[in-house]
């Protein structure tokens, strides 16, 4: 199950492994009794370091969730999850909150950017906020890579939507975080802004060695991906290496299939 | 009726957000009812006094009004004992009584302790007559029989633990009376705090009028069946026909209603001052609505463009909004109704505090009270709400399609800037007239025009000015706070209007404080170096509010050691003709000659010290120039209840001048000449000078002199300085008291911004919490945020304020007022304070955004 590849680390603490984040007998319960829902059922997952792993499944497979957890921004109701040799359900809000800022990137479906602050000012936020000097040939490359060079002193509210996420991504990339976590990043975008997207987050993988977590319901998005895993009722169902859209698909049809007759 | 529906829910719904509103609203209303049913109450109280304190018909002596030469020489005017034999004779009289009131005594325990009330409350003495007993009963020991026995009011002895057989002494200008308490009297309904004590007929006429057989008037109870109008007409008709009138002639209900007219002047000064400081609160609520509904409206905007979609008019979304406001109103005033009759209630026990007794028995609640606090309460929030509700009513169908995210940043309007700089150059410009102006009277209406439209100015470009000015506090203020500080500025500034408006809220209430604490420190700088430069005298020896000072403590003055002068200083009234052949009625100074070393006076014409010799006087140039009159000339002086005195002009003093402007001088001795002894009056104020460097010596002889005398104060320059500041000080801080009401809701709608402003930036907090943001950092923003808020409104408030008070002071120069002295400790202390305030206003709004949910908080639509 696990796929190790030897990638150079880069920014946050740790990193010799080659897992980058894992979760182990995870359980995610909301309510009690009766009206007791299971989110997640039992979840173990390794991410690899240096992979674009994908998250799919059907709406209420958990697959949100999942990311959540993986990412600090919710608690688990059992189970432990590490983010390289941190234990990271044991953590109060506090240590949580700095290990967010300094060792995850975040992109979201909608709303990344503060309007208040221009689109390198959005960039560099992460570092701003935990007081530290952004690394200037790093942003430099990282600028170039999401092609931003010229819109970096403009307010969110003068970008596209593509743009903006584009914005988005160079924040996660930017303070070169263990992981970031994509909650449909491109679920708000048309299909070419969100190949573009796309595209960047691949090369950063391929190129500047990161690893990447992306929730995703669109075959296409995630026949960007390295390893796609299959959620549905809180259980990870199926995985798939190296996939391509009409395989994703096929698959995806498969268990709405079995959904079905089941 | 869907309308009103979804009003009302859309009401219950953010009811959370419409509280701080509905308290703005509750609190103005509140200090209106107040105001009202405080006021209200007071009259009640003293309609029954005065209901149950008035005979049927009261007699007095005629010249006993509009002649104050009464309260100066400390004597009441008389009228003989056999007009009471004469009133007796009239058809439908019952009774009639003779009566001894006099209100210039003071009245001292074996301690010397004034027993009189310090709130202006009088101190009342008299004889005990039938008529007394309507409102007083005697709760212990007996009526006072004999020249040793005084009767006290039950409040009086409670509140200085008088008991029986205690002894009293009573200050009058014709001497002290020492008396054994021989009973106590409680007053059956509230006696707001006037001290009375009682005498047998006999000592209260010998010892409070001088004379025997005279009263100050007569009480007259009618026959059963004999209506006062009627026992009036009868009782004139007797006392035409008698000797020593004419007189003066009140039915019960005429005196109570001059008594209320004399009190309601005072009681309508104090309504109409704190309505104004409700007024100031209700203009600083308005920007707490209006910010509210904008808020609100900019909040929903997806929902009403759905509700506009679906096939409402805008005229339905515009009366939904109203709709709310008009429940917000509603909600509010109710409450505020409930509160302002709590509000007079505590008002009532603070003055009760202070020695002005008011019973709730006669708390009364008119009902124009409640209709008057709904009608305001209501009509200023949905006024208020108007301007929202009409944007509300322009939202497009389209904007139920659009992704609402956060909603756009408003943006100061260039025509809005445009007026607000030509109202405040306006204003501007009409202060600088002020400053310009010669006469009082003109200045002061440039002044007022002045004062509003600066105000309106800066209210209307606010938005404009937030962006300059937190700019400017941000690079000073919050630089040393990094990227949080930055943060903070950029939220405080992406709403100018939203920012202005609350700003501005804070603005009034602060620039009517720097005003006025420029003004009262401008009053205090120049009264003082007025008497640096006039005053020669040591010692200021002043009387009390019961009168004059009386002779035996002039006596003790006198004799007082280490002394090189003592000065008196009378005001005689007399008819003065000029030799144009013009009357005036004026007040001659009669005083020592050693008053022209006391207060130095400049002249124009002649010696000043000439003026006290035999047969001169003195007048002041505007006079002289009025009347053409010239040094040499002669002044027919007709002295009121004296004789006609030629005297000759001596010295015509300066009237460029603040103390003793336009004032006659004459020497005491040659006012004596042409009045009888009882008609001299004593002194209203006395000066003294020490022997030189023996001054610390002279100051504690004066005092030990006055020791028995609390009722009057000597001070020294430095003291009689200090005094006048305190004084000053005294008024600016209940000024600055009514204020804080004004300023409590201007930081309501500091909090009300940023609490809203939290909500509204729901997903963004949760991003910023989500990339790394700690909640301590979060906290911080927010606060800084409100810091810079209530900064701008301070600067802008201390700013104008100072404006309007420099340009006060320049106006009140004509007045005397010559010396501008701004405030820096207080102005800074505001300063400081507001940052404190700014705060203390995100406390709640900080930690609730704390406390967010991150997850909710992303997943918020």
């Amino acid at each position: 199950m696990t796929t190790a590849m030897t990638i150079p680390r880069h920014g946050g603490t740790g990193g010799r492994t080659a897992v980058a984040a894992s979760a182990r007998q995870v359980v995610k319960a909301y309510g009690s009794g009766e009206t007791r829902v299971v989110a997640l059922d039992h979840v173990d997952v390794d991410i690899n370091r240096g992979q674009f792993t994908a998250i799919m499944g059907p709406s209420g497979s958990g697959k949100s969730t999942l990311m959540h957890c993986l990412a600090g921004l919710d608690t688990v109701t059992s189970g432990e999850i590490h983010l390289d040799e941190t234990e990271i359900t044991k953590l109060k809000d506090k240590k949580l909150t700095r290990l967010r800022r300094d060792r995850i990137g975040f992109i979201f479906q909608a709303f990344n950017l503060l309007p208040t602050l221009n689109a390198l000012e959005n960039i560099t936020l992460p570092m701003d906020i935990a007081g530290r000097k952004p690394d200037a040939p790093w942003l430099n490359r990282v600028v170039e890579t999401v092609g931003l060079a010229d819109r970096l002193r403009h307010r969110p509210t003068e970008l596209s939507g593509g743009q903006q996420q584009r914005v988005a991504v160079a924040r996660a990339l930017a303070a070169r975080p263990e992981i970031i976590f994509g909650d449909e990043p491109t679920g708000n975008l048309d299909s070419r802004a969100g190949a573009e997207v796309l595209t960047f987050l691949r090369k950063s993988v391929d190129e500047l060695g990161q690893t990447i977590v992306m929730v995703t319901h669109d075959p296409v998005a995630a026949s960007y991906a390295d390893r796609v895993l299959y959620l549905a009722d809180g259980r990870i169902v199926d995985e798939m290496f190296s996939p391509t859209a009409d395989q994703v698909l096929d698959r995806m049809k498969d268990f709405d299939a079995r959904g079905r007759t089941s | 009726m869907t309308v009103l529906k979804t009003s009302m829910r859309n009401f219950v719904a953010h009811k959370g957000r419409m509280a701080l509103s509905a308290v703005a609203v509750l609190l103005s209303v509140a200090f209106v009812c107040g105001t009202l049913v405080f006021t209200d109450t007071m009259n009640t109280t003293f309609d029954k006094l005065f209901a149950a304190t008035s005979a049927d018909v009261t007699v007095t002596p005629k010249s006993a009004e509009g002649d104050d030469q009464g309260p100066r020489t400390g004597r009441p005017e008389a009228l003989p004992a056999s007009a009471v034999q004469q009133v007796t004779k009239a058809d439908g009289v019952k009774s009639a009584e003779g009566a001894v009131v006099s209100l210039s005594v003071t009245v001292v325990n074996s301690d010397n302790k004034n027993m009189g009330s310090d709130n202006g409350a009088p101190t009342i003495a008299g004889n005990w007559t039938h008529n007394d007993l309507k409102s007083m009963d005697i709760t212990s020991g007996h009526a006072p029989r004999g020249p040793t026995d005084v009767m006290v009011d039950a409040d009086t002895a409670d509140k200085h633990g008088l008991k029986l057989g205690d002894e009293l002494r009573t200050i009058a200008v014709t001497g002290d009376i020492t008396a054994r308490i021989s009973g106590i009297a409680s007053f059956k309904m509230t006696n707001p705090g006037a001290t009375v004590v009682y005498f047998d007929t006999a000592t209260a006429q010998r010892r409070l009028l001088g004379k025997p057989d005279t009263f100050t008037h007569i009480a007259v109870t009618a026959e059963r069946g004999v209506s006062d109008t009627r026992l009036k007409q009868e009782v004139a008709g007797v006392l035409d026909a008698a000797a020593g009138g004419p007189y003066k002639l009140q039915t019960a209900k005429e005196a109570a209603d001059s008594g209320r007219e004399e009190l309601g002047s005072f009681l309508d000064v104090m309504k109409y001052a704190m309505l104004g400081f409700a007024g100031i609160a209700f203009l600083v609520g308005i920007f707490l609505i209006v910010n509210t509904f904008s808020m609100l409206v900019t909040q929903r905007t997806r929902e009403i463009g759905l509700m506009r979609a679906i096939g409402s008019s805008r005229k339905q979304v515009n009366r939904g909004v109203l709709v709310e406001a008009l429940l917000l109103g509603v909600a509010g005033s109710v409450l505020g109704v409930g509160a302002g009759v709590g509000l007079a209630v505590g008002l009532m026990k603070i003055m009760g505090s202070m020695g002005m007794e008011l019973s709730t028995k006669d708390l009364t609640v008119a009902w124009t009270t409640p209709v008057v606090g709904l009608a305001l309460g209501i009509i200023v929030t949905v006024v208020a709400a108007y301007v929202p509700a009409r944007r509300a009513g322009k939202v497009s169908p389209m904007a139920a399609l659009r992704d609402a995210g956060t909603p756009a940043d408003g943006r100061a309007g260039w025509i809005r800037a445009g007026i607000g700089l030509v109202l405040t150059g306006a204003g501007g410009a009409l202060l600088y007239v002020t400053t310009q102006a010669e006469k009082a009277s003109e200045g002061s209406l440039f002044l007022g025009g002045g004062v509003v439209l600066t105000l309106i100015g800066f209210i209307v470009i606010g938005p404009l000015l937030a962006g300059v000015v937190v700019r400017a506090i941000s690079a000073v203020v919050l630089r040393m706070f990094g990227p949080v500080g930055r943060m903070a500025e950029r939220n405080a500034l992406r709403n100018p209007r939203r920012t202005g408006a609350t700003g501005a809220a804070l603005m009034i209430g602060l620039a009517l404080v720097a005003c006025l604490s420029v003004v009262g420190s401008s009053m205090v700088a120049s009264a003082t170096e007025e008497l640096d430069k006039s005053v020669g005298a040591d010692f200021i020896i002043q009387s009390g509010p019961s009168g004059p000072i009386v002779p035996e403590a002039e006596k003790a003055l006198r004799a007082a050691p280490d002394i090189e002068h003592v000065t008196s200083y009378k005001m005689i009234k007399a008819e003065l003709t000029s030799p144009d052949g013009k009357r005036e009625t004026e007040e001659l100074a009669a005083a020592d000659p050693t008053y022209a070393q006391d207060l130095r006076r400049e002249t124009v014409a002649g010696e000043l010290s000439a003026a006290y010799g035999k047969n001169a006087m003195s007048v002041g140039s505007d006079y002289a120039e009025r009347h053409g009159i010239e040094v040499g000339d002669t002044m027919t002086v007709a002295f009121n209840g004296g004789e006609t005195a030629k005297l000759k002009i001596a010295a015509i003093t300066s009237d460029e001048s603040n103390v003793d402007k336009g004032a006659m001088y004459t020497n005491v001795t040659t006012a004596a000449q042409y009045l009888p002894a009882d008609r001299v009056p004593p002194n209203l104020i006395m000066f003294a000078k020490a022997v030189d460097g023996k001054e610390d010596a002279a100051y504690a002889g004066l005092k030990k002199a006055l020791a028995e005398y609390p009722q009057f104060t000597v001070q020294d320059q430095t003291d009689f300085k200090q005094d006048l500041k305190d004084e000053v000080g005294q008024l600016l801080n209940i000024v600055y008291g009514l204020l804080a009401l004004a300023i409590i809701v201007a930081v309501l709608g500091v909090v009300n911004t940023l609490a809203l402003s939290v909500v509204e930036r729901t997903r963004e907090i949760g991003l910023m919490r989500a990339i790394g943001l700690s909640r301590r950092q979060l906290r911080r923003m927010i606060r800084l945020e409100s810091v810079v808020i209530a900064l701008f409104g301070a600067l802008l408030g201390l700013g104008l304020g100072m404006g309007w008070g420099t340009a006060a002071q320049k106006l009140l120069a004509l007045e005397g007022l010559g010396v501008l002295e701004i405030p820096w400790s207080t102005i800074l202390t505001v300063f400081v304070g507001s940052a404190f305030v700014g705060l203390f206003a995100a406390l709640v709004p900080a930690f609730r955004a704390g406390r967010m949910n991150v997850l909710n908080a992303i997943a918020t639509e």
